[in-house]
């Protein structure tokens, strides 16, 4: 059984195409910039909604088959635009085994299938899901070990998995999270780039920070940590971007 | 300043009263005794006679309104207007406009070639009095069009020496007339000039809604002789169009672009671009164009049409021209004809050129439940329906549809009724309308006006279903509720809706949790099936005066907001006054499953029978118009034509729309903010979080 926390139909940031992506629960790292608070633990969340009065309950245990139905219902919209199914966390790799027979039903209908991950798991755990999946969403954070250990993550884990997946044939693609006062200095931005261009990738998407998972923080009770954080202005996004540039070909990810 | 900006400064400086109806009584005065037709042309050659034109500095294309404004004591004008009011005109509901003119025909022949058609229509019907007496009606009107061209042409002329005016812009007016008067268009800029003083006097005689056709279809020749022969640039038909299209502001002008011809083939071309781009520049909101869209239309054309409507303008409207045409095939059209349809108004299917003028009406469905639930009598309005039987009757589902059908029967008898008494009580051959029956085909070659048997094919009427969300809504939540899981009963329904849900909040609640239209759930999309199926069956067999065929739409324009102020609250859970759920759309805000969803579900209901057409509107932010996100946009809407829908009507959020939805979060609950790895509904959002995702937009 796969424990979830939503699917979202239409999504257009998580991959080529129109696709469906599915928010996997329980994640081994602890980023204090966290957009999706809700999906950290195993435990269904309860948010309950201020200014709607509202209250959900997020976090279910679902069955390949159950959960095959539904993201069907948009293959006609995949297959027009070369999309497919996307699991996000969360940590999805945490559920690498339970993820092997949707997976597989869904590689045997012909739907696309990405995998979300910031990658800290055991090599292992990918082996067993390359069969079946089309490509990776690699987050990678920092070039700075010690900023990884403090989230929870290990850089020699992450460099490694990126490294054999290629290795592997399978398609990653490299998302860079940038986080105000954590990775977007010139120092840390040109850090990455070099670690990133050592192991040969070409391209990079950045994601810029936002803020706007603070309302599920309230809603579940908890602080956040960025909350008073303001997004990066235009001119400090275009800065960060010029560097990256010099490595790569970038994509700005809304 | 770009020109149609100054031209479009000019346009508003008026002085006088607007003050058609003087001109028309000076033609009527003439001969108070004349027959019908000849009364009618009389005022209508007095009409186009009579002022004085007006040439604007900044134009290419002459001809405007601002002749009709006059300095006349007020006594005489309200004399005029009262003599006119008297001999009164058609209105919407009884063909007077909503209209796309035959303009192929007088680009070929000419208006010179018109008035002979005309005159050897009269030798052919020499023998017949009436028939004679309805030409040389029309006859007169085509001459009085002529001789206001000449009038605008001699007034170009007698201001070259002005130092105000550019020369070489009144010497273009001046040829261009001069070529019209006396034989067919022979360059682009002759043709779009002829067919806009037709428009213009459309306009004088007071029709609204004159639709353009396919303007890119009946004009590419001249564009391509000229593009050919090196006269025309696509920068300068650009700005001959947009010196038209900048003048279409309080009007609803459809103007269809592309379709398919009868093998199939996409008909998009270099003036389509044209048309497009001249639109987008405009930005007004008179110009209302419509995509006839095939699965071969050209993706970098479709891309254009996301581009535009992504700055905010909402057009082109996109249409499924397969299901259009299946739809029209249905009503015996010559195929040719079919093919050729264009739209008038926002949406109608027309048969361009050769049928009478469009009438529609509003069928507000979802008032029906209300007579079921209180004794055929309405518990909130004045209006009455069928006593058919008493609440504890009803025992099924099934049940209840059957005597919602029977509602909704005599609800379409009740309607066609209406229609038919006022089409009835209108005396055709009183309202003759010359000049607009030599724009129909065949109304010259039969000698017959426009409304009195001249036109190819009969007149149709579109019955504009509204409310389909909400009908479905409602019956899904009775099936669970009432019937499914017991939780309520009929008769608690009807005090609870009766009471506007006040002391009923936990049973509304329910209801507004029972499955919603547009989440693809078959559990409530049936019943979307069904009310297309079943009112498409009891409008089908209707007709109008001369035979023509009842078109159901699905459709509302903004008659939904309306409609829902005076019915009382539905099962729902929609409160009393609250607005009917849009056209073919979802309830707002009650689609909460994303775009896909939306589609799986409208999509289900079959289309054809819909030849009227409908709108399925869907909102996207702005971040969604960029060259990435719109190739995503692109598939999503090949795919709803693959599966059979008729139409969508995408819009941009706007600024506005998401400062209105911090204000009012309820009417938004469906409003999305997607980002990678991430989605909220944005009402759920804190205020400064929301501020972040307004500066977002901005940005882009």
């Amino acid at each position: 059984m796969l424990n979830i926390s939503n699917i979202q139909h239409f999504s257009v940031g998580d991959g080529e195409g129109i696709r469906t992506t599915v928010f996997l629960k329980g994640c081994n790292l602890r980023c204090p910039w966290c957009h999706n608070p809700e999906n950290l633990n195993k435990q269904p969340a309860v948010l309950r909604y201020r200014s709607t009065g509202k209250t959900e309950t997020l976090g279910r245990l679902v069955s390949a088959e159950e959960i095959l139905t539904e993201l069907l219902e948009d293959k006609d919209f995949y297959d027009e635009s070369r999309g497919g199914v996307t699991f996000s966390g969360g940590e999805t790799m945490l559920q690498a085994s339970e993820l092997v027979p949707l997976t597989k039903l869904l590689k045997a209908n012909g739907v696309s299938v990405l995998v979300d991950t910031a990658g800290c798991v055991p090599y292992a755990s990918f082996q067993i899901l390359n069969p079946f999946v089309t490509g990776y969403l690699f987050d990678f954070k920092t070039a700075d070990g010690d900023q990884y250990r403090e989230i929870g993550g290990d850089l020699g884990l992450v460099v490694e998995n990126i490294t054999r997946l290629r290795k592997d044939g399978k398609a990653v693609r490299i998302r860079i999270p940038l986080i105000p006062g954590f990775n977007t200095s010139p120092r840390s931005t040109q850090a990455i780039c070099e670690r990133l261009q050592d192991i040969g990738i070409k391209h990079v998407d950045l994601l810029p920070f936002h803020r706007l998972g603070s309302a599920k923080y309230e809603a579940m009770g908890l602080e956040y940590a960025y909350k008073t954080q303001q997004p990066l202005t235009k001119d400090d996004l275009g800065k960060i971007e010029a560097i990256y540039k010099t490595y790569f070909s970038v994509k700005i990810e809304g | 300043m770009k020109l149609f900006e100054s031209l479009n400064n000019e346009l508003r400086q008026t002085s006088g009263v607007y003050a058609p109806h003087y001109f028309r009584y000076l033609g009527y005065g003439e001969d108070l005794s004349a027959d019908y037709a000849s009364l009618r042309a009389n005022g209508i050659y007095s009409l186009f006679t009579k002022p004085n034109p007006v040439i604007l500095k900044s134009e290419w294309i002459a001809g405007n309104q601002q002749s009709l404004f006059c300095e006349e004591s007020e006594l005489v004008l309200n004399y005029a207007k009262n003599l006119v009011d008297r001999f009164s005109q058609r209105g919407f509901t009884t063909n007077k406009d909503h209209y796309a003119p035959d303009y192929d025909h007088i680009l070929r022949v000419g208006l010179p070639g018109m008035i002979d058609e005309i005159e050897v229509s009269m030798q052919v019907h020499g023998d017949d009095p009436d028939k004679i007496v309805t030409l040389q009606a029309m006859k007169k009107t085509l001459c009085g069009f002529s001789e206001m061209i000449q009038k605008y042409m001699l007034q170009a002329e007698a201001l070259v020496d002005s130092p105000d005016f550019d020369r070489n812009r009144l010497h273009f007016i001046a040829d261009n007339c001069r070529a019209i008067i006396n034989g067919p268009p022979k360059s682009f800029a002759q043709a779009l000039q002829l067919m806009w003083f037709c428009h213009t006097a459309f306009l004088m005689e007071g029709r609204y809604a004159m639709a353009f056709g396919r303007m890119d279809q009946y004009l590419y020749r001249f564009y391509k002789t000229d593009i050919d022969q090196g006269i025309l640039t696509d920068e300068m038909v650009i700005e001959l169009l947009e010196n038209v299209f900048i003048r279409l502001q309080d009007d609803i002008v459809n103007i269809c672009i592309g379709g398919q011809n009868q093998k199939g083939e996409c008909e998009i071309n270099p003036l389509s671009r044209c048309i497009l781009r001249a639109v987008r520049h405009c930005n007004v909101p008179g110009p209302n164009l419509s995509l006839r869209y095939t699965q071969n239309t050209p993706d970098d054309f479709l891309d254009e049409c996301l581009e535009t409507i992504g700055t905010g303008l909402g057009y082109p409207a996109i249409m499924n021209d397969d299901v259009n045409i299946a739809s029209l095939k249905k009503y015996g059209y010559a195929e040719e004809d079919v093919y050729n349809y264009s739209m008038v108004g926002c949406i109608e299917n027309f048969m361009t050129g050769k049928q009478p003028p469009w009438s529609d009406g509003r069928f507000d469905t979802p008032r029906f439940f209300d007579y079921i639930f209180n004794n055929g009598i309405s518990a909130t309005n004045q209006s009455v329906g069928l006593n058919l039987c008493g609440l504890e009757d009803i025992t099924s589902m099934s049940d209840f549809m059957t005597v919602f059908e029977k509602q909704l029967a005599f609800g379409v008898d009740e309607y066609m009724f209406k229609f038919n008494a006022k089409n009835d009580f209108i005396h055709q051959a009183f309202f003759a309308e010359p000049f607009l029956s030599c724009f129909c085909r065949d109304c010259i070659g039969r000698g017959l006006d426009i409304n009195c048997g001249g036109s190819i094919y009969p007149s149709v009427h579109g019955a504009a279903l509204m409310g389909i969300g909400t009908v479905c809504d409602s019956l899904a939540a009775i099936e669970k509720l009432v019937f499914a899981d017991r939780t309520t009963t009929l008769s608690e329904l009807r005090d609870a809706m009766n009471a506007n849900f006040e002391g009923y909040g936990e049973l509304r609640q329910k209801l507004l949790d029972a499955p919603k239209y547009g989440n693809n759930d078959p559990f409530v999309d049936k019943y979307a099936v069904w009310f297309i199926d079943y009112l498409g069956s009891l409008f089908e067999k209707k007709k109008t005066r001369d035979g023509g065929g009842i078109y159901i739409a699905a459709a509302a324009n903004v008659s939904n907001i309306c409609a829902g102020k005076i019915i009382n609250a539905t099962p729902d859970g929609r409160l009393r006054g609250e607005p009917l759920s849009d056209a073919a759309s979802p309830t707002y805000g009650r689609d909460t499953r994303g775009a896909t969803s939306t589609i799986n579900s409208v999509s289900k209901p079959d289309y054809t029978k819909v030849a009227c057409g409908s709108v399925v509107n869907q909102k996207f932010s702005p971040s969604m118009f960029t060259p990435e996100k719109r190739k995503k946009l692109m598939a999503l809407i090949k795919t709803y034509f693959k599966k059979g829908g008729q139409e969508l009507q995408i819009n941009a959020t706007l600024r506005e729309t998401l400062i209105d939805a911090i204000e009012h979060p309820e009417k938004y609950q469906n409003l999305v903010v997607r980002v990678s790895g991430f989605s909220a509904f944005y009402v759920t959002l804190e205020k400064d979080v929301q501020l972040d995702i307004l500066n977002r937009t901005q940005q882009e």
